[in-house]
């Protein structure tokens, strides 16, 4: 418990100390509040355009806070000095999910805090719900992120292999452009997208006042991910570079994907 | 094994994929004691002492670390002892401070972290990142973390490679202290002067082997290795043809003519006729010196190359 609490803390004043986590966390969400604000707050309420900031913020932090990080520290040897004290991934696994959460929480409520004063939305009914879904989607994503670091063998792929989920996931999601003008294949693959079941969720909870088992199937598929992604980073894990992975265990991530897959295909075929 | 032996190891092999890292080695480190790793690059001794450190399992023979198996307690092990790894970095925006905090709450037993910065003279950095600490006082840290559970088993891979000679020295200034603490050490390197000065009892080891073992006295007696008797003189030697003196095999006179150099396989007898001999010329002698085989000079005659080739 006492490395869990030590590293938590350790990862959170590495976190504050870093400018381009202040930038992504805050700076760039807020940024991209006040455009879409701009741009859509005539025809869109202001909690559409508070989902879509989230899902951005939660998109960024997951696979690039925690994903390119853990690449970044086994790449420079960091990993390689913590692999000869007494503790094993999972405290670290664990950290870095944790550590992405407290440093999102803040920015979430800026935005909600600006969104209410600013451009008068009224909150949710479900406000624990609206917590809960912002709180799993963050360590969803860490940990999507982790499972990503674990399966590539250089700062190189593991750019490669998050452009190609952060890519599809910015523009199919509805995070960035709404789903309903996307063609009918960017509808259809967006039902495949962690991020779509994410701004449907927030959607749900701002504008229908739903609550998380309303939105169950998202909730199940998000928890799933979670587990399966959590599970095979801790067992794929590296502490160094040198320890190649094959280049199929780039299909575990898919493997941690699987719920979301399995979703889109129930959904499609209930249609 | 035996457990008052803080480190075993016998018949240790070593393959990665189907290459031998590793073929055969038996030696043990006695407790207080400074044992070397001595070879060249690739010769094996890093894959050896991550063995023992449980960092990677061993292809065959018996390792014992502490009475514990690597290959199964690694966990108890890495609690116990410390470990100085080459090439290991830290957060860039880590302070020394929180680097010794985190480090300690890995640990079951721990020691103070401001003495040990005052140890390491790190007092003053206690607050610097990590990315504002000099190669010296980065290695510095590394050893503070090495000795941050108290062990009495220390392995440290090349602890001073790369660094200046100040560093060095410090760093060389601080395990003769850890030595004369009691404490029992491990040290590969391919320094030799670091192997002479530092280490009790040394293996050389080239290509997964161990080609010598024993204190580096030992070694140096074991060989055929030459010595090199340097003499210097009050006034220059006369211009005359030098005698073949019993065992010499070559001499040399420096520009000056005052000083004399003579290689000698027996150099007692050698020395004794080239004192009669000087004498018997008028000259005093100024100085008299015996250069004994190096371990580098054991390193080429065992194995034809330079240690550092």
């Amino acid at each position: 418990m006492k490395a869990y609490l030590s590293l938590i803390r350790i990862d959170l004043k590495l976190a504050f100390r870093n400018r381009s986590v202040i930038f992504f966390n805050y700076l760039f969400p807020l940024m991209f509040f006040f455009i879409f604000a701009q741009m859509m707050g005539q025809v869109r309420p202001i909690s559409y355009v508070v989902g879509m900031v989230l899902v951005l913020g939660i998109l960024g932090n997951g696979l690039f806070g925690a994903g390119m990080r853990a690449v970044n520290e086994r790449e420079q040897n960091i990993l390689r000095r913590y692999k000869v004290a007494p503790i094993t991934p999972t405290p670290l696994l664990v950290s870095s999910m944790v550590t992405g959460w407290v440093a999102f929480m803040p920015s979430a409520i800026l935005i909600f805090t600006i969104a209410h004063f600013r451009y008068k939305m009224t909150f949710p009914e479900h406000m624990m719900s609206l917590f809960g879904l912002i709180s799993l989607g963050v360590i969803t994503f860490r940990s999507i992120g982790l499972i990503i670091a674990s399966v590539v063998n250089s700062m190189q792929e593991g750019n490669i292999l998050i452009q190609l989920l952060y890519m599809p996931m910015l523009f199919l999601s509805g995070a960035t452009l709404p789903i309903e003008i996307l063609p009918r294949w960017g509808q259809i693959a967006s039902r495949f997208l962690p991020a779509s079941h994410l701004v449907t969720g927030f959607r749900g909870i701002f504008e229908e006042n739903q609550s998380l088992f309303q939105i169950w199937p998202s909730l199940l598929a998000l928890v799933a991910t979670l587990t399966i992604a959590t599970f095979v980073a801790t067992q794929l894990f590296r502490w160094e570079k040198e320890e190649k992975i094959r280049t199929s265990a780039k299909l575990w991530v898919l493997a941690a994907l699987a719920p979301f897959l399995i979703l889109g295909c129930y959904q499609i075929f209930h249609e | 094994m035996a457990s008052d032996i803080p480190v075993q190891v016998e018949g240790l092999t070593k393959n990665y994929g189907t290459f031998p890292a590793v073929k055969g080695i038996d030696f043990e480190v006695h407790m207080g004691e400074v044992f070397g790793l001595l070879g060249p690059n690739g010769a094996g001794k890093t894959t050896t002492v991550e063995i023992l450190e449980g960092l990677r399992p061993r292809t065959g023979g018996r390792v014992s670390v502490l009475g514990l198996d690597p290959g199964l307690q690694s966990k108890q092990i890495k609690d116990r002892v410390g470990v100085c790894l080459q090439f290991t970095n830290l957060p860039d925006k880590l302070k020394v401070r929180e680097a010794l905090e985190l480090f300690a709450s890995f640990h079951t037993r721990t020691t103070s972290s401001d003495e040990l910065l005052d140890r390491l003279q790190l007092t003053e950095k206690r607050d610097a990142f990590y990315s504002q600490l000099s190669g010296g006082q980065k290695q510095r840290l590394a050893m503070a973390l090495a000795l941050i559970n108290d062990p009495q088993v220390l392995f440290l891979d090349e602890p001073t490679s790369g660094l200046d000679p100040q560093a060095r020295l410090e760093i060389h200034i601080l395990i003769e202290k850890l030595r004369n603490q009691q404490r029992t050490i491990l040290l590969t390197t391919h320094y030799i002067e670091e192997a002479e000065k530092l280490c009790d009892r040394v293996a050389i080891m080239d290509g997964g082997k161990i080609i010598a073992i024993g204190t580096p006295r030992e070694i140096q007696a074991k060989t055929l290795g030459q010595s090199v008797i340097e003499i210097r003189c009050d006034k220059p030697i006369p211009n005359v043809e030098l005698p073949q003196w019993n065992h010499s095999e070559k001499s040399q006179i420096s520009a000056d003519r005052k000083s004399l150099a003579v290689i000698s396989s027996h150099p007692a007898r050698t020395l004794v006729e080239i004192v009669k001999w000087i004498d018997q010329q008028n000259i005093d002698l100024a100085d008299v010196h015996l250069k004994r085989p190096s371990l580098e000079d054991v390193f080429i005659e065992l194995t034809g190359r330079k240690l550092r080739e």
